[in-house]
């Protein structure tokens, strides 16, 4: 049985082909806001991967447009430079029938003159009730949420979250794992998990999926996450997660192998002697990749170095998902925004 | 009304007292003004230069202290330590009050009105204003704001080690002992550059003052936002190691081991101190008998690292029975939002092990003294992201509340807390040579004890009393804390300081 859900206290959509295809059983969600995946329980992290396949479904058709959002105003806030996810959120509202509005404050909020509270408060004067955002300081959407009076979405905030990446990521790993779940399979993330938004959503989302989460990269890049490793088996519900700098022990019968990013920066604060060395110690290449499974799904959220922590030959193997993880970003972000739209005054 | 009767009034029937919001203004009696007539009686009374505590009764007259009588037997009977108490007058060798140069965040005379708010009657005030402290024109400046704010309470100053706290070239110290500054600090930074560093000391020294060192190696810290672990690992925030003061401190305690041959007044006193492995370094260096002196702040007592993911529980709850972490996350504690920058501080709020040396040092004196670090800021400079976010808590109006917690929770006794806001500070600045010297300092001209004969300088609190801490119950402009919102235990009655009035809690139908 389907829903037809057109936008939120408006009449359903008269056309019939717009109806977006959500169980009528689904939960319902309770959040204003998605600033990280801690928050969600598995059952709203359920209600994200079935409302995301109905997207797909949206997105599969010859016009890939539906009217859910209609006469919303989804504000695109990033601080960041960002090509993919700031697209990737503006073609999902676009999809959804939403007027867009496009910010690029590439600088920070100091050197710009204006504080963060006055641009959320001139963005909401503007007309904006959805609040896409992205920062380069952690925590800075907490500190927009507390003062917009619509939804904020968190579209990475420093090293802190990246709660969309790490649900497409999700997504898309159950889409290509033998029997559609992640529970009790190795997933590796290799890089730079220090610095990593990717890594610490991900770390959330696959320990609450029940993954056997690796954490895999240089001693530099990895300090501190030992004691939030060591919390890891107690969490009710939660699957292990590790540490590791031997790539061997990690990748050795993977099911799931994530590169992230190396920065050319961390050259400069002595973390890394160079990305020749990143690249012959850490580089995903296709003789590593040989003691993981055969069947391994190959991921990485993008932009990529290749040549750096993975391999062009790897990037474009058959067993890469990453254009997947792109199409795939696109419908969980629409999942995202629909669910958020239906949400008022109440809610955390 | 008579000051007689309403403060026997407030000793003597504990439930009556401060049920409403505290008022500022004493109806009758006026901030500044002598105390003509007062009398205290059936409280608790801690003295801690007498080394004693118990049921007593206090007379001022004239400003001066009359009497104080110790009561004992039938006299004594229903009077405890849990109810009101007199105390000599708090000493603060730490605090940020803005003027010159930021006083839309501090006035001197704000600053001054939070700390009588606060028990306090003497406060050392840190020389990092706009313009530095650095020269004695700055000093008169802030004199002369204290003078005209009427109050009470002694502000002593403390100048800057170098020219605009700059690390590079020695401020006009000789100039500025001679003006009567007590200390020597670039505080909120380190004297970053050890041969600096080893010349003020023996310079310093000379003039028989101490370098009071922020303790931070500045290569390790730069871009931290908070305490290097757990916490700050899975906020995704930089890390602050620890190893950053730790080495600092060994770093000075070292230069000064030398220096000392060649200049024997060189002093050195370590302010904020944060970490178990910095204490234990004083520790070390107080059993070689060097002349070294530490203070730890109230947030770094009773606050940890994980009161920035949400948890508000105080430090000593954060340990499990194995004096092991607990996991925030885990057990529920989560009970605020994350990111508050309330709780951005320099150095960082570190975890509950670190926390509890600090306690721990606070109870066998390896830290001489609690010292607030007091740094208040405007809205603009907090209500910004966490990583932008100026560095400081507004405290001295809840150093008290939160020693009392300790007190409560029977992790500190009462004489030690005491100790360590009025004997202990006093006996910093009584190591000092220059400072003794100079014999104009206000805060050594007695011991700060109870003492029949001399000016008063005291606070009376009511442990059984408790007051919220709220934006309009802070006197300070800075309204930068972590406990708004917050019950502290100890409300302060009435502050008073050279025998004048500093502070009255007023709710009470005075």
């Amino acid at each position: 049985m389907t829903l037809e859900i057109g936008a939120s206290g408006s009449p359903a959509s008269p056309v019939p082909e717009a109806a977006i295809p959500v169980s009528a059983q689904a939960p319902a969600w309770r959040h204003r806001h998605l600033l990280d995946v801690d928050v969600l329980d598995w059952s709203e992290i359920e209600l994200v991967m079935t409302t995301t396949d109905a997207m797909r479904e949206v997105l599969a058709r010859p016009i890939a447009k539906v009217p859910a959002l209609r006469g919303r105003n989804v504000t695109i806030l990033f601080y960041e430079a960002s090509t993919r996810t700031r697209v990737s959120f503006e073609v999902a509202a676009k999809n959804l029938s939403a007027d867009v509005v496009n910010i690029a404050a590439a600088t920070s909020s100091v050197t710009k003159g204006e504080s963060l509270v006055d641009t959320i408060r001139t963005v909401e004067a503007l007309g904006a009730q959805m609040l896409v955002m992205r920062h380069a300081v952690s925590g800075a959407p907490y500190l927009a949420a507390a003062h917009f009076g619509g939804s904020v979405l968190n579209g990475g905030d420093g090293w802190h979250a990246h709660p969309t990446q790490a649900l497409l990521d999700l997504y898309t790993m159950r889409e290509h794992l033998p029997g559609g779940s992640v529970a009790g399979r190795k997933v590796v993330i290799l890089g730079d998990i220090l610095h990593s938004r990717v890594a610490r959503s991900n770390i959330w989302s696959l320990t609450a999926a029940g993954a056997d989460l690796w954490l895999c990269g240089p001693s530099t890049l990895l300090r501190g996450f030992d004691r939030w490793a060591a919390a890891s088996p107690r969490i009710p519900g939660h699957g292990r997660f590790q540490v590791t700098s031997d790539l061997g022990a990690a990748l050795a019968g993977a099911d799931v192998v994530m590169a992230l990013r190396i920065q050319r920066e961390r050259m400069a604060g002595g973390l890394l002697p160079s990305l020749r060395e990143y690249a012959a110690r850490f580089g995903l290449t296709r003789e590593r990749l040989a003691a993981a499974r055969p069947d391994v799904v190959v991921m990485h959220p993008g932009p990529m170095n290749e040549g750096v922590e993975i391999a062009p030959d790897v990037a474009t193997d058959p067993r890469s998902v990453i254009t997947n993880q792109v199409t795939n970003g696109v419908a969980v972000r629409m999942a995202l925004l629909y669910l958020l739209a239906g949400v008022h005054g109440e809610g955390r | 009304m008579s000051a007689t009767s309403g403060a026997a009034g407030h000793a003597g029937e504990t439930s009556g007292v401060g049920s409403g919001e505290p008022v500022r203004e004493a109806a009758g009696r006026r901030a500044g003004e002598v105390v003509a007539e007062l009398e205290i009686t059936r409280a608790w009374l801690v003295d801690p230069a007498a080394g004693r505590e118990g049921p007593g009764e206090i007379v001022v007259s004239n400003g001066v202290l009359e009497a104080v009588t110790w009561l004992e037997g039938a006299e004594a009977k229903g009077v405890g330590p849990d109810g009101v108490v007199v105390a000599p007058g708090f000493i603060d060798l730490h605090a940020h009050l803005r003027e010159p140069g930021n006083e839309d965040a501090e006035t001197i005379a704000s600053g001054l009105s939070a700390a009588a708010h606060g028990g306090f009657t003497t406060v050392c005030l840190m020389p990092n204003s706009v313009p530095a402290l650095d020269e004695p024109s700055v000093l008169a400046r802030v004199r002369a704001a204290a003078i005209a704010s009427g109050s009470p309470v002694e502000a002593l100053a403390h100048g800057a080690v170098t020219v605009g706290r700059a690390g590079e070239q020695l401020a006009a110290l000789g100039e500025l002992a001679d003006a009567g500054i007590v200390g020597f600090s670039d505080d909120g930074a380190c004297v970053a550059n050890p041969t600096i560093l080893r010349n003020a000391f023996l310079y310093a020294g000379m003039l028989g003052r101490p370098i009071i060192d922020h303790p931070e190696l500045a290569e390790l810290t730069r871009g931290s936002e908070a305490n290097e672990g757990y916490i700050a690992s899975v906020l995704g925030l930089k890390g602050w190691p620890a190893a950053a003061e730790i080495a600092a401190v060994e770093r000075d305690i070292a230069v000064l081991a030398e220096v000392l041959r060649d200049e024997p007044g060189a002093r050195l006193h370590l302010t904020h101190l944060s970490t178990a492995g910095a204490l234990a370094a004083v520790r070390r260096a107080k059993a070689a008998g060097l002349p070294v002196t530490c203070d730890v702040t109230p947030h770094h007592v009773g606050f940890t690292d994980e009161w920035l993911a949400g948890a508000r529980r105080w430090a000593w709850e954060a340990l499990d029975a194995n004096g092991a972490a607990r996991d925030p996350w885990l057990d529920g504690a989560l009970t605020a939002g994350p990111y508050d920058t309330s709780l951005r501080v320099n150095p960082p709020l570190r975890g509950p092990e670190e926390a509890a040396a600090c306690l721990a040092a606070l109870a066998d004196g390896t830290a001489d003294a609690l010292a607030t670090d007091h740094a208040p800021h405007t809205l603009v400079d907090k209500e910004v992201e966490f990583g932008l976010a100026a560095n400081g808590i507004s405290g001295l109006e809840t150093a008290l509340g939160v020693l009392l917690a300790a007190v409560d929770a029977g992790r500190l006794t009462l004489s030690r807390a005491i100790a360590a806001l009025t004997t202990g500070p006093a006996a910093v600045l009584a190591g000092w040579p220059g400072v003794v010297a100079s014999g104009d300092i206000r805060a050594l001209a007695q011991p700060r004890g109870l003492v029949e004969g001399a000016p008063a300088d005291l606070v009376v609190f009511d442990r059984s009393d408790r007051w919220r801490v709220t934006p309009e119950s802070l006197a300070s402009k800075g309204k930068n804390t972590p406990l708004l919102g917050r019950e502290l235990s100890g409300r302060v009655l009435l502050t008073v300081a050279a025998g004048r009035i500093a502070y009255e809690e007023g709710a009470a139908g005075a």
